[in-house]
């Protein structure tokens, strides 16, 4: 998936939005059933379909925490970065 | 060929434009200016002229809508006066400093209040640092040449600034005169088509205006500036070539009217002028040696050009139909005094402020400055002379 | 194609490391709009959060990989009747012209362009993300700010308690204007909301197209960053955000005969901390008034 990591290339304006995060979400793909709830209200765009299969980057999440809120299946926790 | 027809100088900027073959107008309409605007739609709804015209909702929105298109990589027109500028000034000083060429007509009007829809150049001299080319016509023939020189002047590569071809609300924008209108195979010859590429094209994507820090914003502020002393040249020689093509120049940045061995010069702005030459006639003939410099461009100021001009005189006087009211002046008196720097001493000069608000600006009144200038004793600045009705000689 | 198959393969248009606040509702829906309408495009970003928070670049890089503008607060509409004409005018009306800005840029300083460009049937599709004011100066009110919301132009003192007057119903003025589609919606509803920017879209290329969004802003409203999507799911529940289209004088809406009342809609949502029991009854009012009013216009 091009988007999630710098698109464009040179002369992209690309925050490191990653390095606000301080909870981070943390699939468990056990309960995940790829509904894509997730991915559909991602504000940053940073989860991602491969195939069926709904994955999480890191590349610029910034921890809001919508997709554990809004995953039907309970299946996103947000789990504190530690250093 | 041409043909020889007798326009008002509204129709002539209509004209004028028509003969550009813009691709798109917007305007609104605003005395004195309404006449433009009817006329150009008349031509598009008539199907006599293929443009896209925009009927907007205000002045804000018609050089918004002009601008859209221009960046777009549209060739676009549009004219206004007073309340007009006023309201469109937030795009209009965007335009110039997005540096996408345009050419809008300014029938000038005095700027309200008190209420007033009458003549006067205030308008236009109160957006002269709003990086804008601007050039005063005289006669209604220069007001149509001077848009399809307008564009050929914003549109070169070493320019790419936007052009005001102003001229006087009612008494150019309604007075007819005999004006030869080209043939629109004679202008094609003269302006190319617009060639410039487009600043928003999905096939070549690109940011237009992201957030610029200081340092940046400088260098374009500075090639903005340089662009316009450049402009000073490329006026001259647009001049050159519009001669060559149809056989009438103006002279460029400025006229210099009978001022070998002037003695004397009065500096004039816009329809003002056509006066102030019977004045300069007049007096030579009873043996006072005056001479006349029109400023045709106020924008860029063609500093070197009135230097040379005024280098000799022992006295001029500068007729503004506007005021400065930072200094009890008209506005071009302020700058001609700085063009002419160290070679003001020795000179005899004045601002004399007339014809606001529609009021004449009569032969008597260009006569009793003159007459105010020649006797003048000794050097330096006199006081402003207000060219009201009293001043008669 | 669903709506999740596109949001799952159509590329992303906008730049993923933006400076938006977390949980941003105007992040998602312009992020959304961006992918939706494609790199065909020319899109317009006014001054507003999305123009801060990088949507058109910094210095001399680009927020996005389609020709952006960050046109004037108050001339996006009539800045983008521009660029339509001259892409008709090429022939190449294939080119989306999109529009995205904020209450401020539609319903208060840019309403006098946005109205003038939808009366003349512009074609273009206007993306208003109402967060309920000026968010990137720092939470002021503007006119579509709910009654007794505390800004910071509003605040909630001892002798006024927050906004005294009503918001204003943009998307119902627009739809009056006539023009080829108007919508309202709400990032809550994802495949309702995909369906409008796509019917938007298709609207734009024959005339004006407007859809009013619910934006939720967490930082401005003072809600965790992770409610952005459940407080505009209970904006529409509450029927506050009732969501309904208008397609050339036909109208559609997605009816809500259960509503949640606006004191479920209001809690924990700090802007209203401080809401007095006669402010809520006027929202409660107003939220029963502009539903029937939109069930009306809707009644077959």
């Amino acid at each position: 998936m091009g988007h999630v990591t710098p698109m464009g290339g040179p002369g992209m304006y690309v925050l490191d939005t990653a390095s606000w995060r301080v909870v981070r979400p943390v699939m468990d793909k056990n309960r995940c059933v790829n509904c894509g709830q997730c991915l559909a209200y991602c504000p940053v765009g940073s989860i991602y379909a491969e195939g069926r299969q709904i994955l999480i980057s890191y590349d610029y999440c910034k921890g809001c925490g919508i997709c554990a809120a809004e995953c039907p299946k309970r299946a996103i926790t947000m789990v504190p970065e530690v250093e | 060929m041409g043909e020889r027809m007798a326009l008002t100088g509204n129709k002539c900027a209509s004209y004028g434009a028509a003969l550009c073959r813009p691709d798109l107008i917007a305007a609104y309409p605003i005395t004195p200016q309404s006449s433009v605007v009817e006329e150009l739609a008349g031509l598009v709804y008539s199907g006599a002229l293929d443009a896209r015209m925009v009927q907007v909702e205000s002045e804000h929105s018609a050089m918004s809508v002009v601008q859209g298109a221009a960046a777009a990589g549209g060739r676009v027109f549009t004219a206004t006066s007073a309340q007009g500028l006023a309201l469109m000034f937030e795009p209009y000083f965007r335009m110039s400093t997005l540096r996408l060429p345009m050419v809008m007509a300014i029938a000038t009007r005095e700027m309200t209040s008190p209420e007033t829809i009458w003549s006067g150049q205030q308008d236009a001299m109160s957006v002269r640092e709003a990086g804008w080319i601007q050039c005063f016509c005289e006669t209604n023939q220069e007001i149509l040449d001077m848009i399809l020189q307008g564009y050929m002047l914003a549109e070169d590569p070493r320019v790419l600034i936007p052009v005001n071809i102003c001229y006087d609300g009612f008494y150019s924008s309604h007075l007819m005169e005999g004006v030869d209108v080209p043939s629109q195979a004679e202008a094609d010859a003269f302006l190319p088509p617009y060639g410039l590429p487009a600043k928003l094209d999905p096939r070549e994507p690109r940011s237009l205006d992201p957030m610029t820090p200081g340092e940046l914003l400088t260098k374009y502020r500075r090639s903005h500036l340089e662009a316009m002393q450049a402009a000073l040249e490329v006026v001259e020689e647009v001049d050159i070539k519009f001669a060559k093509a149809f056989g009438r120049s103006y002279g460029g940045a400025i006229e210099a009217y009978r001022m070998d061995g002037a003695d004397y010069a009065l500096v004039t702005v816009g329809g003002m002028t056509g006066a102030a030459r019977e004045v300069v006639d007049a007096l030579r003939g009873e043996g006072l040696n005056f001479g006349l410099v029109k400023l045709r461009f106020t924008r860029p100021f063609p500093a070197a050009r009135v230097r040379e001009a005024l280098a000799g005189v022992k006295g001029f006087a500068v007729v503004d139909r506007s005021v400065s009211f930072g200094w009890d002046a008209g506005p071009m008196y302020v700058e001609a005094c700085a063009a002419l720097g160290g070679l003001l001493a020795g000179k005899a000069h004045f601002s004399a402020i007339g014809g606001l608000g529609g009021a004449d600006l009569s032969v008597a009144q260009l006569a009793a400055a003159a007459r105010r200038l020649a006797g003048a004793e000794g050097a330096g600045r006199m006081d402003t002379l207000w060219l009201s009705e009293e001043v008669r000689q | 194609m669903s709506y999740m198959d596109i949001l799952k393969t159509a590329p992303q248009v906008l730049t993923p490391g933006t400076s938006a606040c977390q949980g941003c509702g105007g992040e998602l829906i312009l992020r959304r709009v961006m992918q939706i309408a494609g790199a065909n495009s020319v899109f317009a970003v006014p001054p507003g959060c999305m123009a801060g928070a990088g949507a058109v670049g910094w210095s001399d890089t680009n927020g996005c990989t389609a020709p952006m503008h960050i046109p004037l607060l108050d001339n996006t509409a009539s800045f983008m009747s521009g660029v339509s004409e001259m892409y008709q005018r090429r022939g190449r009306g294939d080119v989306n012209i999109v529009a995205i800005a904020g209450d401020g840029a539609s319903a208060d300083c840019g309403f006098q362009s946005l109205s003038g460009a939808a009366e003349r049937g512009a074609r273009m599709l206007y993306v208003c993300y109402d967060n309920e004011g000026y968010m990137n100066t720092g939470f002021q009110r503007s006119s579509t700010t709910s009654r007794g919301s505390s800004t910071s132009t509003t605040p909630s003192g001892a002798a006024i308690n927050g906004k005294e007057q009503g918001a204003k119903y943009v998307p119902l003025i627009l739809a009056m204007h006539n023009i080829e589609y108007c919508a309202t919606a709400s990032p809550s509803h994802m495949p309702d909301f995909v369906a409008k920017v796509k019917h938007g879209l298709e609207a734009s290329k024959r005339g004006f197209a407007y859809i009013h969004v619910f934006s939720p802003c967490p930082t401005g409203w003072g809600f965790k960053p992770s409610e952005s999507i459940a407080v505009a799911r209970r904006a529409v529940a509450s029927n506050m955000f009732p969501l309904w289209e208008c397609e050339r004088g036909r109208w559609y809406m997605s009816e809500n005969r259960s509503p949640i009342t606006m004191a479920q809609f209001v809690e924990g949502i700090g802007k209203f901390s401080r809401l007095d029991a006669a402010a809520l009854e006027e929202l409660q009012e107003a939220a029963s008034a502009r539903y029937e009013l939109i069930r009306r216009l809707c009644a077959k």
